[in-house]
């Protein structure tokens, strides 16, 4: 496969601080790679480091198998980037901010119009064009900041996570709209620290933290690294401690908690075992109001290797 | 590419309504309010002629012809009632309160302070200080002609040397033959305070451009535009917005407030953009080198400006006078008083050197400016952002 960046050993110190510590990694053409960390861990420095934007220790970065520095035009002409804070003119409306960043890759009139309607399509932003930024929601806002990245349709596309601070209805939008992107052929780097996010739209994660890679892999392969295989939700009223030791005593489980009349149970191995926990309750004759299987997530994963949870 | 960026830049400035307001509104306005206070000062002074009295005998000719020509009742800017007495009876008609200062030994004695005994130590210290000065050069060219061995001196020739000399080196109420109107001076500071405000136009400018100043410009210098054309095109549209302010000024001032700036305007013309272009690289400069939010650096800017243009008169004609008097350097590179300055000697002297002295020091100051800015702007990376 097409490798669209090559990123190897980069170091960045602030202050000798190592705020991205030997990082290599590569990002296949077409895919959306998500880098998952919390915050500090180094997603936007990476990022920052792979534009040129900022000075780095030590490393090589390549895209489109060419070394990328701040004169490197040819290599800027292909990519866009979605900035963590929102980057617009606030004097400009929302068809003038998206045609202006559009203009700087666009010099065709015509065709750059078509390109800036195809952005306002892609983020749903239509009814707003002649918005100025601050008429807007932080929704819509952060909408305006992805159209104003992605409309020259670069083939390289870098979002730092672009639904901070984002209603539920904008953040499928900006969902929706990002997998769009993919299906037109885009390379995505996206970095959040939302896992929700990059479960369902990433195809690989590097999962970084204090700078490192400590793990990558598809989310799948994540999710198998975690001791856990899966967890067992109960809602039921006074459990009593003789039925908490029984549970515990039952095949495959690895911990109990019980709390505010919820019991969560974890298993090692094994799969269906809600199917045993279901028995053991109509055996028992225990009432439950819900019972629920989850896989573990990416936080469990983040969990376990780090000891800390991902928004921390 | 060029001109996509211009247009915006552009808009972007002229939808900025700080920006407008600082740049276009506030000179309108202050120049309406001068107008309103200043306008009938020029008639009113006439009337407020001052009561002296000079005392002794022995009183310089030089000095005594200076103040002549101030108390002569057939001269229009008459500014003395002038009485020669003794010393005593000097004294008891100051204690009567008759004459607000009398001058014994080339010496002003006050009773008090106030606008008159001012303008009273001001005009004696000035005359003082042209005898003192004509006698200084006057002594240095017989001594020059003695060393040349030339005896046969010239007398004439050398009073001619000395008058040039002198033209040469007074301020503001010396050599002109037409009437000063210091009504004029806030005005000329007025519009250095213009030229200058357009920092605050070249400062948003590079604000936005630049990645380490604002998110904007990180977006922008990850484009394919290069980092020297969207520099250019933003400070030409800067420059733009600046004259254009600038011409509604000029324009405001010479209609409605009847401001007379002059007929050479040519060289009215090429000393606004002087100014403006000093005022363009004091924006870029500020934007540079003060690691500080925007809303600070417009503070910063108006608190430079507006310190400048006190120094160079705006607040008041007497403060530079002192500042001419006792630390010329400090106005020599205030370009709000080369701004001033330049108007000034355009309006008042026949010749071109003083203008042209204050034209070229504008330049000079901007491009050392644009210099110590071009050393920062070459900088592609950052530490951090």
């Amino acid at each position: 496969m097409k490798k669209v960046i090559e990123v190897n050993n980069l170091t960045k110190e602030y202050k000798g601080v190592k705020a991205v510590d030997d990082l290599s990694f590569d990002v296949n053409e077409g895919e959306i790679l998500g880098l998952l960390g919390p915050n500090g861990s180094g997603k936007s420095t990476t990022i920052n480091s792979i534009l040129s934007l900022l000075n780095y220790k030590s490393g090589n970065i390549k895209i489109f198998g060419k070394k990328m520095d701040t004169n490197a035009y040819d290599i800027k002409s292909k990519i866009g980037v979605v900035f963590q804070d929102v980057a617009v003119f606030d004097e400009l409306t929302v068809y003038e901010n998206i045609d202006y960043f559009c203009g700087l890759y666009i010099t065709d009139k015509n065709k750059r119009k078509q390109y800036v309607s195809d952005a306002l399509d892609l983020v749903g932003l239509k009814e707003f064009t002649k918005f100025r930024p601050k008429q807007l929601s932080g929704g819509l806002l952060r909408r305006l900041n992805i159209a104003c990245g992605i409309a020259h349709k670069p083939k390289l596309i870098f979002l730092d996570e672009p639904t901070v601070a984002v209603d539920p209805q904008s953040r499928n939008n900006i969902l929706d709209g990002i997998k769009k992107l993919r299906d037109n052929g885009a390379t995505i780097v996206y970095t959040t620290h939302y896992m929700e996010e990059v479960e369902i739209l990433c195809d690989r994660v590097i999962i970084i933290d204090k700078g490192k890679i400590i793990a990558t892999g598809t989310v799948d392969e994540l999710k198998n690294l975690s001791n856990i295989k899966e967890k067992v939700t109960v809602e039921v009223l006074d459990l009593s401690d003789k039925y908490i030791e029984e549970i515990m005593s039952l095949k495959n489980v690895d911990s109990v908690i019980y709390q505010n009349n919820e019991l969560f149970v974890t298993y090692k191995k094994g799969k269906n075992n809600i199917v045993e926990m279901i028995d053991y309750f109509k055996n028992k004759r225990i009432n439950y109001s819900k019972i629920f299987v989850e896989r573990p997530t990416l936080n469990d994963v983040f969990l376990e290797l780090t000891g800390k949870e991902l928004r921390d | 590419m060029f001109l996509h960026n211009f247009i915006y830049a552009l808009k972007i400035l002229c939808k900025n309504k700080v920006l407008i307001f600082w740049t276009f509104a506030f000179p309108i306005i202050l120049g309406t309010l001068f107008n309103l206070a200043f306008s009938n000062i020029s008639n009113s002074e006439k009337l407020d002629v001052i009561d002296i009295a000079v005392a002794g005998e022995n009183i310089n000719s030089n000095f005594k012809e200076s103040i002549d020509i101030l108390s002569n009742k057939d001269n229009s800017d008459k500014l003395f009632n002038t009485k020669y007495v003794t010393l005593n009876e000097a004294k008891k008609l100051l204690d009567d309160e008759k004459i607000v200062g009398y001058i014994y030994n080339e010496k002003i004695v006050v009773k008090k302070s106030g606008i008159e005994q001012t303008i009273f130590k001001y005009v004696v210290d000035e005359i003082n200080s042209k005898i003192n000065m004509s006698s200084s050069i006057f002594q240095a060219e017989i001594s020059k002609e003695i060393e040349n061995g030339n005896y046969n001196i010239n007398y004439e020739l050398i009073n001619k040397k000395v008058n040039d000399q002198l033209n040469t080196k007074v301020s503001l109420n010396d050599t002109s033959n037409k009437n000063l109107d210091y009504v004029m001076i806030e005005f000329y500071t007025l519009i250095a305070m213009a030229c200058l405000y357009g920092s605050l136009l070249s400062m948003t400018c590079l604000n936005n451009i630049m990645p380490n100043m604002s998110n904007e410009g990180k977006r922008l210098s990850i484009s394919k535009t290069k980092k020297v054309s969207l520099i250019l095109s933003n400070l030409c549209a800067s420059y733009l917005v600046q004259l254009v302010g600038l011409l509604i000024l000029f324009t405001y001032t010479i209609f409605a407030l009847h401001v007379n700036y002059g007929s050479n305007l040519i060289y009215i013309i090429l000393l606004s953009l002087a100014g403006s272009l000093a005022g363009l690289s004091l924006g870029v400069v500020v934007s540079i080198k003060f690691k500080v939010g925007e809303n600070a650096k417009i503070g910063i800017l108006i608190g430079i400006v507006m310190f400048w243009c006190f120094l160079s008169g705006m607040m008041g004609i007497t403060m530079k006078y002192i500042v001419d008097k006792n630390i010329p350097i400090l106005n020599k590179i205030n370009p709000a008083n080369m701004i001033t300055d330049g108007f000034y000697s355009l309006y008042y002297y026949d010749t071109l050197d003083r203008y042209l002295l204050n034209v070229i020091s504008l330049i000079v100051f901007s491009l050392l400016l644009l210099v110590i800015s071009i050393l920062n702007l070459r900088r592609q990376k950052y530490d951090s952002i």
